[in-house]
């Protein structure tokens, strides 16, 4: 598969711990973990007061989504019939490859050297502004987190915040020199001033730029129309200025008719963002018509399976009803641990621990399902009820079937195991391990450095066992009272 | 009613006085307590690494003793929830073992549940000269539904003041072998649990898992809190022992 050259899921272990020990990333995470959580949870307060309940309306959303992805193929036709019907060309893209090499394509068609880009997850999948680059055609990130990182070099650490990484004062630094100007001191509240700064840059770009790239929150079939859901405004400028406007999105995208945008816009931008709708939704719906104010002359689809297909039937499908919201990364303990680089690929926090294994090959993420404390809050935020422990525990179960398992950790597992099923053996073996516990312990009965489980007391002491076990204990007292 | 009392694994291992209190406030309810001899461990350490087989064997092991009873209580909202929901789901297949699975996990309740819901203990025992936070444990909370019976249950001991903190519903890192495979992203999620119990000042922060407990207990600790106490809320409602 084309995209495993890039995924660095590889080397979770070893990158979790330099982000751990990162103080500047710290301090970004530690700021913006309240504000994510916060906001979602007051937006499901307010949804609560206005009568609608939260288990109702997601079980109404898991419905849409299941009804798409149990008859993909169909909707899709669907989908692409009427897209073409509105003027607009429909391109498959099979893999990352597939993508760059259509864009390419199309932009050569059209004699286009400047390309104006609203976020796309997908792009990403296929490190689109590197094929770009290298054919000649310049890619400008419009979303101000993406363009806040292409100007940094790097790769998004978050699917709706790319830069929430970062801290103001890196930020500063980075546009007085990309904007050429010295630099000043920043506080949250001149964030509106480095703001008109990106925009003025950006805006002589939405002018210049001969075609737009965007990615799509939805597909709606009945329609053949693209929904984008955005909060700067770059959305629309990328959509309509351009003469030429592509969309890249995966096949899951898809919904049946407005309606069932409709209910499922009730849940994407309160679980993301915590709003009760984004500043901007944009329904478009093929090229400009004669009248029409604005608009690109050429709108083209691309449609990407880059794996998604062969989750379909599979244990993995509930996946892929997955709309992009973040909740389930905005709530996960180990995501605001280490933010979203040590996931090593497109996508962090839980999704991506189940995505990237299976979009990138299971033996080349053998951390990232494991990299999960269980604690089930990304499951229970989840507007679509992807069960995500689940399925990140079927991926311990899948590494264990195939092998993959470290040989240390399965002899271990079934000693102990064999050990477990034998209670006199283990009662025996109970008296060793506290016996040898004490013996390691200090005179306050911790335990500071624990050679078998070295990763404990890294950060913790481990309190020495009280005394004889309880079994030991209980037996003796049934003894005594006879 | 005959109740079976499954102490788990850790309980044995590090701390038996959270078993002797269950036992304690099982017998005031009114319960004729058995203990099943021949227990060891539920076996969720082989199920969260991803092997089914080793879960199974232990899973049937614990079903083999543990059936009989009226009740079976666990003094852990972890190992409850794995019986509870994790035994009928890996046995389904098998139609003897997976309603012998399915007939436990149904009698099957982590202990201030129990307590509280089923046996309707009114009084507690004990008396408590101070005041606790709690910390809700992810598989009970989230897997069983268990917030209101451990503080319907502490606001009953005497003298018990409920302090609660922020984010009390926030996992406190532990994740069984997650805590030992990634310490330090561990350690970085138990000290922002500790400090919401450090601002939330209580004397002592209680929970329902001894495996949560052991991981606060110990990141305290290594940050130089000698004074908070960490308590099983089962030892809180059951108080000291008499000798």
């Amino acid at each position: 598969m084309a995209t495993t050259r890039h995924s660095q899921a590889m080397f979770f272990q070893a990158r979790a711990g330099e982000k751990v020990r990162d103080k500047v990333l710290q301090r970004a995470l530690q700021k913006a973990k309240p504000l994510f959580s916060g906001k979602r949870g007051q937006a499901m307060v307010a949804l609560a007061d206005d009568g609608m309940d939260f288990e109702t309306l997601r079980t109404a959303c898991e419905e849409i989504r299941n009804r798409v992805l149990n008859d993909l193929d169909v909707w899709l036709a669907l989908f692409e019939e009427r897209a073409k019907a509105n003027g607009a060309e429909v391109l498959w893209a099979r893999d990352g490859d597939d993508i760059c090499d259509l864009v390419i394509d199309v932009a050569r068609r059209h004699g286009v050297s400047k390309v104006a880009k609203s976020k796309s997850m997908l792009s990403e999948e296929a490190h689109l502004n590197d094929a770009l680059s290298a054919a000649g055609i310049r890619p400008v990130e419009t979303d101000l987190g993406e363009y806040i990182i292409q100007l940094a070099g790097e790769t998004p650490s978050h699917i709706i915040a790319p830069a929430v990484h970062k801290t103001i004062e890196q930020i500063e630094e980075l546009f007085a020199k990309e904007h050429g100007r010295p630099i000043e001191q920043r506080t949250s509240e001149d964030i509106p001033a480095m703001t008109r700064e990106a925009r003025a840059v950006l805006r002589e770009h939405f002018l210049t730029a001969d075609m737009g790239i965007s990615g799509a929150n939805f597909l709606i079939a009945e329609t053949g129309t693209a929904s984008l859901v955005t909060n700067e405004g770059n959305g629309r400028m990328v959509t309509t200025l351009p003469k030429v406007h592509v969309v890249i999105t995966g096949i899951e995208k898809v919904v049946p008719t407005l309606e069932d945008f409709a209910t499922l816009m009730r849940m994407l931008p309160r679980s993301a963002t915590g709003q009760t709708i984004s500043n901007y939704v944009s329904l478009l719906t093929g090229t400009k018509r004669p009248g029409d104010s604005d608009g690109p002359e050429k709108t083209v689809f691309i449609l990407v399976d880059n794996g998604r297909a062969s989750l379909l039937g599979s244990a993995y499908q509930d996946m892929l009803r997955c709309i992009r919201c973040s909740a389930c990364m905005n709530h996960c303990p180990v995501y605001f641990s280490l933010g979203g680089h040590a996931y090593g690929w497109v996508y962090p926090g839980p999704m991506g621990s189940v995505l990237t294994p299976l979009y990138t090959g299971i033996a080349n993420a053998l951390d990232l399902p494991h990299a999960s404390t269980g604690c089930n809050q990304c499951g229970s935020v989840c507007p679509v009820k992807i069960p995500l422990p689940k399925l990140m525990h079927r991926l311990r179960e899948d590494q264990n079937e195939m092998g993959l398992r470290p040989w240390s950790e399965r002899l271990g597992l079934k000693a102990w195991a064999w050990v477990a099923g034998k209670p006199r053996l283990y009662r025996w073996l109970v008296r060793r391990a506290i016996g040898y516990l004490h013996w390691l312990a200090d005179d306050k009965g911790r335990i500071q450095v624990l050679g078998m489980a070295p990763g404990w007391t890294v950060g913790r002491d481990l309190v020495a066992p009280q005394g004889k076990s309880f079994h030991e204990q209980y037996a003796a007292r049934k003894r005594a009272s006879k | 009613m005959r109740v079976a009392l499954y102490v788990t694994c850790l309980v044995d291992l590090m701390r038996p006085s959270v078993g002797f209190a269950s036992l304690r406030l099982l017998e005031a309810a009114g319960c004729e307590v058995i203990v099943p001899e021949g227990q060891t461990c539920c076996g969720q350490p082989a199920w969260s690494s991803g092997n089914r087989p080793l879960a199974i064997d232990l899973a049937k092991k614990a079903i083999g003793e543990l059936e009989g009873y009226d009740y079976v209580v666990i003094p852990s909202g972890s190992c409850a929830e794995h019986v509870r929901n994790v035994y009928p789901q890996i046995l389904a297949d098998d139609p003897e073992w997976g309603a012998r699975a399915s007939a436990l996990a149904a009698r099957c309740h982590e202990l201030t549940s129990f307590l509280a819901d089923v046996a309707k203990l009114a009084e507690m025992p004990a008396e408590f000269a101070g005041s606790v936070t709690y910390h809700d444990s992810c598989k009970g909370l989230r897997g069983l539904g268990i917030k209101r019976q451990p503080r319907e249950l502490l606001l009953k001991v005497r003298g018990l003041k409920l302090q609660e903190m922020r984010e009390c519903e926030e996992c406190c890192g532990f994740g069984g072998a997650f805590s030992v495979k990634y310490g330090e992203v561990s350690t970085r999620i138990v000290d922002r649990k500790c400090d919401a119990i450090a601002s939330a000042g209580a004397d002592a922060v209680v929970g329902g898992d001894l495996g949560c407990l052991m991981n606060i207990e110990g990141r305290l600790r290594r940050r130089g809190d000698e004074t908070t106490r960490v308590l099983h809320v089962a030892e809180v409602l059951a108080g000291e022992e008499e000798s």
